[in-house]
């Protein structure tokens, strides 16, 4: 655990190695990404089991020093990070291996390694960071690898505007989390998570304040992790390539928001008015995102508008007080959501096009991928017996628990939602007929299916963990020594788990009833409420607003300023300039080369010096 | 001795001065403005002379000096003669409106 | 010679051995060029590695008025400390990295060269200058090259943009002269040192004694004087032309090293000698701060011409100078002097590839670059990476510099500095739109014929990257050495 730190070194060298030498190994640079990261995974594992039976463990060294503050950079490895580092280090290792079959062929193969060496190197670094301002330089940091990926086709006009929104967006908040961050600075004199937690247990914080970093820090990770009204970038962010989706838009990077809230769940926990606004912003983006999932056509951007919806889950556990149902979601939602994306990226490979209005019937032709598919389905929807239920039912009991039915029930019907559009989904690009023509259409190679496999696996298995049958060891383990925290598992009512249980099955029924059976016409419901369909398929018009209101806004005060420059500054430098030269012309003009006038003037000069001289009496002292 | 006192003189010199100043600012014809000043250094000569008699420090000084006044008056009008010759030799004119070359 | 005198006039060979060289000699002649700025380099690298500074210390009589010795008295004096060491190794790293840029240079390389190191000296000797009046000649010497290099060297409108650098820049190096006599004349003195301390005494033993209200006027005129340099809206227009006229390795030296000067007088000869005007200022010079990295920020987003977007950005990030200085904490100052030489460093960085990019394409318009990633991979990635660096990236100079000048004046006043933030989101918008419309999306040109970043081309963009990343990665390479100039100024602040 000592030597922790090594594990966010093993992707940075790759990062470096393949910038200066990617370029002659082409294709072989696949496999240095695959080694580097395997040893990171390698490590992360040892110091996961090594941190069952050691306390946590902390180095730091100081970085800079202003004055007699000197500000530290290091790292922590306690239980959350511990759990977080095996999590990247395993779907990046898996999404480097996967690429290697999908990305073949690209002449620009090893940019894309280096690259995601880059982003893993980031997130890693972000994870066991111990105090807020190496969090934030990692936290930017993977704000700029994802900004790289996506706009890795960067001649795609697509891209360079996804790629241009991802980053200001998230921007946006990283300058909330800037603020927060500072102002706590300036309370507690430090940036280090236990000095912070520790003024806040000892009151040294006055409550407004909390409240109010709280929530800027909040703001943060709204950006990063897609919550309204900021999660406009997440689907565009689709553009990038899917591997990249699946790690940084689906599994990690966008958790990171979840993971800053958790890893300062003692400041939230201080103030009832943030881990409200944390509630509610997470309970509204969760059906909010599920709705416009509903209706959409592009497999990527559903599992986009889907990963938008799971993580206002997270976040609506953490409001809820539930700060392990949180963290269980997060690490089951990486799995099946990886694995969903990975699957999708096997589809798009097999059939060249990201509609599922041009797919069907291709239960047949991938016969690996769809049965994985089906699986990550099936575990999204909160299906029993899979991952996802144990942590979503954990999320509903939290909710519950904190005493606020209308937050609840929004939860139950996002979960409907979601089993909905998840087999809507599954149904329209595996069953039936192929609705366009599709030609050589073949199974991925293996390089790309064993990852899928192996998170396939993880997607039924990772919910065991932490089990009210079974036990709750996950739970139990990640709050132990804080009582911060919570409890380990929070008792509910049995009936939430047959609710749960019941709406995803119905919304599985309604979905198979629309799109399998084809027994209920696809558009039974949306020719009843077109305003509804088309509000919902434009995303409610958010970046039309977006565009009308900031976007001209700021053009407006952009262009309004350089009238300013143009008349007002300029227009004083040219008056200045202009009296200048007017003073100058009417000189010029007095010369008129005759001396006598010259001479006139002078004497008149002279008589009227004399005079004054006279009359101030100056001749007489 | 003499009855005629100090302000005569200044009056005097001050009425020449006048006329040497009127006639330099006003006539056209540089020889008239030539004439004119050499009657404005007079102006000074004899106020040099008056207060060299009746100054408060009376002292042969002030005649010496304006001595050395008329002299150097006497070359000034030479080289001035002179000057005005070369320039009539360019411009046909002695006219003092058109010498104006100090105009750019 | 002392080891400083050397150091600072070691260009003036350069010069001789150019004049005896025929001017046809276009190689032979940049090369003497760019070794004629290596001496200073090595030079300064090497006191970059002392200890202790003092031992520099130069001081030989030279002017001398009246009767009493110690009075009035002009002397040669040279001298470093952590801040103009740090400029001055600033200036010799930009300087040789400059007259590599100069290859892109089209005529008269003999005449330019010349100037370029002249310039050289002048920088040099402003950062080292031990009183006021030297301080005043060498900068008056960085200005006469600097004209002609704009005038002759620039692009269509060069004559204007010369002329408004001369005129803007000669009406506040007026207002730093009449500044600097008036000291003179009522302390006798113009050493540096000497006025700080003068100036803390009440009732100092000085010919004639200043009172509060001339201090404060003193102290508004040198903010002008140093303003007008900076530049601090509205004194700014002039720049933009300068920064659009001028040839790119002018450009270099003019953004990353001249503008400097000003942030360097305000710090040394404001904060060092009117401490107590300026904190009375402040809240003023905070306030300029934001407005100037606001107002740089929203005009830079819509310009068209990359050279306008890049002007515009040196306004903005000049903007977080002043937001250091006015929180008048370790945090706030430090972060300003780290911003002096981030922003030298990233800005010269940027304008090297304008300029790579003017040679190949004879344009900076960012509508006719679109696409240049895909015919240009590496210098495209070496001017996102710049951008990224310019924008704040942690990791990269930039970020330390912005993230210390808003931690201070989040102590002393969070609204201003949360106005500011906007800034920080503003600088990404206008970055990320000019940078990406040049290189992402498709291309709108032929890239047949053009060939990528080259040979010594890398020379300038890696040396310069790599301090970039390694001020951003070890911040303690700067604030050591800084640590006494850093404690001198808050002592004399009284904080």
């Amino acid at each position: 655990m000592e030597n922790a730190w090594i594990i966010p070194l093993f992707p940075l060298i790759s990062f470096l190695f393949l910038l200066l030498f990617g370029r002659r190994l082409k294709e072989n640079s696949g496999y240095v990404g695959m080694v580097l990261t395997f040893l990171s995974l390698i490590y992360s594992l040892v110091v996961l089991f090594d941190r069952f039976n050691h306390p946590t463990y902390k180095a730091e060294a100081t970085w800079l020093a202003i004055g007699d503050v000197q500000l530290t950079a290091g790292f922590e490895v306690n239980q959350l990070n511990a759990l977080m580092l095996v999590i990247v280090s395993l779907v990046s290792f898996l999404v480097h291996t996967y690429s290697k079959g999908y990305m073949h062929g690209d002449d620009r193969f090893h940019i894309f390694y280096a690259y995601l060496g880059l982003f893993t190197f980031a997130m890693l670094g972000l994870v066991v960071s111990p105090n807020l301002l190496q969090t934030y330089i990692f936290w930017e940091l993977v704000g700029v690898g994802s900004f790289l990926l996506i706009g890795f086709y960067f001649y795609k006009e697509e891209a360079k505007a996804a790629a241009k929104k991802a980053f200001i967006m998230t921007r946006i908040g990283d300058v909330g989390l800037l603020i927060g961050m500072i102002l706590l600075f300036w309370q507690v004199g430090s940036f280090e998570y236990d000095a912070i937690f520790l003024a806040v247990e000892e009151g040294a914080i006055s409550a407004g304040i909390i409240t109010l970093t709280a929530i800027l820090i909040f703001i943060g990770a709204v950006g990063k992790s897609g919550q309204f009204p900021l999660h406009t970038w997440l689907p565009d962010a689709m553009e990038g390539p899917t591997p990249v989706s699946a790690l940084i838009h689906a599994a990690t990077m966008v958790a990171a928001g979840v993971y800053l809230v958790a890893a300062l769940f003692p400041l939230f926990t201080a103030s009832e008015t943030a881990l409200m606004t944390v509630a509610v912003v997470g309970g509204f983006t969760a059906i909010f995102a599920a709705s416009i999932g509903l209706v959409q056509t592009d497999i990527k951007r559903v599992l986009a508008y889907s990963t938008v919806s799971q993580l206002g889950y997270m976040m609506l556990a953490l409001g809820s007080a539930g700060y392990v149902a949180g963290v269980f979601h997060l690490m089951t939602h990486a799995f099946f959501k990886a694995l969903l994306f990975l699957a999708a990226g096997s589809v798009i490979h097999a059939v060249h096009t990201q509609n599922i209005e041009e797919m069907g019937g291709l239960w047949k032709k991938l016969r690996l991928t769809g049965p994985l598919f089906l699986i990550g389905t099936l575990a999204i929807s909160g299906v029993p017996l899979l991952s996802g239920f144990f942590s979503k039912d954990e999320i509903l009991i939290a909710a519950w628990a904190n005493g606020n039915p209308v937050l609840f029930w929004l939860a139950v019907i996002a979960a409907f939602f979601t089993a909905f559009y998840m087999f809507r989904l599954f149904f329209m690009v595996f069953t039936g007929q192929a609705r366009s023509e599709m030609k050589n259409v073949h199974e991925s190679p293996k390089v790309m299916t064993v990852p899928m496999i192996v998170l396939g696996v993880l997607a039924v298995v990772a919910g065991y963990f932490n089990t009210p049958w079974f036990g709750t060891f996950l739970g139990d383990w990640l709050v132990e020594g804080n009582e911060a925290l919570g409890h380990g598992h929070t008792e509910g009512p049995i009936w939430i788990m047959i609710v749960a249980t019941l709406v995803s099955l119905l919304g599985i029924f309604l979905a198979w009833l629309m799109y399998g059976k084809k027994s209920l016409e696809r558009d039974w419901l949306s020719s009843r409420m077109p305003t509804t369909y088309n509000m919902l398929y434009n995303k409610y018009y958010l970046d039309e607003f977006y565009a009308l209101s900031v976007v001209k806004t700021t053009k407006g005060v952009s262009v309004l300023l350089s009238y300013i420059e143009a008349f007002v500054v300029e227009g004083i430098v040219k008056g200045v300039a202009g009296i200048v030269h007017g003073l100058g012309k009417t000189g010029s003009k007095i010369q008129s080369g005759q001396v006598q006038a010259y001479g006139t003037v002078a004497f008149v000069g002279l008589a009227v010096l004399v005079v004054v001289y006279v009359l101030a009496g100056g001749y007489l002292k | 001795m003499s009855s005629v006192p100090v302000s005569a003189y200044l009056t005097l010199a001050l009425i020449l001065f006048c006329i040497g100043l009127y006639g330099a600012l006003t006539k056209r014809n540089t020889v008239i403005v030539l004439i004119s000043i050499e009657l404005m250094l007079n102006a000074v000569n004899i106020n040099l002379v008056a207060f060299s008699k009746f100054g408060m420090i009376p002292s042969i000084t002030g005649q010496v000096f304006a001595l050395f006044a008329i002299a150097v008056a006497a070359a000034e009008a030479a080289v001035g003669l002179a000057i005005l010759i070369a320039l009539y030799r360019n411009k046909k004119t002695v006219n003092i409106d058109e010498m104006n070359d100090l105009k750019s | 010679m002392s080891f400083l005198s050397i150091l600072v006039f070691s260009p003036l060979l350069g010069i001789l051995v150019l004049a005896l060289l025929p001017k046809t000699q276009e190689s032979l002649i940049k090369l003497v060029g760019f070794l004629a700025t290596l001496p200073a380099l090595v030079l300064a690298l090497i006191a970059f590695g002392t200890e202790d500074l003092t031992k520099y210390d130069v001081v030989k009589e030279w002017i001398h008025f009246g009767s009493d010795a110690s009075l009035y008295a002009i002397d040669y004096e040279l001298g470093l400390n952590g801040f103009s060491l740090i400029l001055i190794v600033l200036t010799a790293i930009v300087s040789t990295l400059a007259a590599i840029a100069s290859i892109h240079i089209k005529k008269e390389w003999k005449g330019y060269f010349m100037l370029f190191l002249l310039l050289e000296i002048g920088m040099l000797g402003v950062f080292a200058a031990q009183n006021l009046v030297l301080f005043f000649i060498f900068f008056e010497i960085t200005m006469i090259p600097m004209f002609f290099l704009i005038g002759k060297w620039g692009y269509f409108e060069k004559e204007k943009g010369a002329y408004s650098y001369l005129i803007y820049n000669g009406l506040g190096s007026a207002i730093l002269l009449i500044v600097i006599m008036v000291l003179f004349a009522r302390t006798g003195t113009a050493n540096i040192s000497d006025l700080a301390q003068l100036m803390a005494v009440e009732d100092a033993n000085t010919p004639s004694p200043i009172s509060e209200s001339l201090k404060m006027g003193l102290a508004i005129a040198l903010l002008i004087a140093f303003g007008v340099k900076l530049p601090i809206f509205p004194l700014h227009t002039w720049m933009l032309r300068v920064h659009v006229q001028a040839p790119p390795s002018v450009v270099m030296i003019h953004s990353g090293i001249l503008l400097k000067i000003g942030a360097f007088g305000l710090i040394r000869f404001g904060f060092g000698i009117f401490p107590e005007q300026f904190k009375s200022l402040a809240l003023l010079l905070a306030i300029l701060g934001v407005v100037n990295l606001l107002y740089g920020a929203f005009l830079a987003f819509i310009q068209t011409d990359f050279k306008m977007v890049l002007a515009y950005s040196s306004i903005s990030h000049m903007g977080i100078v002043l937001i250091g200085l006015g929180a008048l904490n370790e945090a706030g100052i430090q972060g300003a002097i780290f911003q002096v030489v981030s922003h030298g460093l990233i800005s010269a960085l940027l304008f090297f590839l304008v300029g790579v990019f003017y040679e190949r394409f004879q344009t900076s318009t960012i509508a006719n670059l679109g696409g240049m990633a895909k015919g240009m991979p590496l210098a495209s990635g070496f001017l996102l990476a710049g951008a990224l660096a310019s924008l704040g990236l942690p990791g990269m100079s930039g970020f330390v510099s912005e993230f210390m000048a808003f931690l201070g004046l989040f102590e002393v006043h969070p609204v201003v500095a949360a106005i500011g933030c906007i800034g920080i989101i503003m600088t990404a918008v206008y970055l990320l739109r000019a940078v990406l419309g040049m290189t992402y999306g498709k291309a709108g040109r032929e890239f047949a014929g053009i060939t990528d970043i080259k040979s010594v081309e890398f020379v300038p963009v890696l040396v310069l990257l790599a301090l970039i990343v390694l001020i951003g990665v070890y911040p303690s390479v700067l604030s050591e050495p800084l640590q006494a100039t850093l404690e001198t100024i808050m002592l004399g602040l009284g904080g």
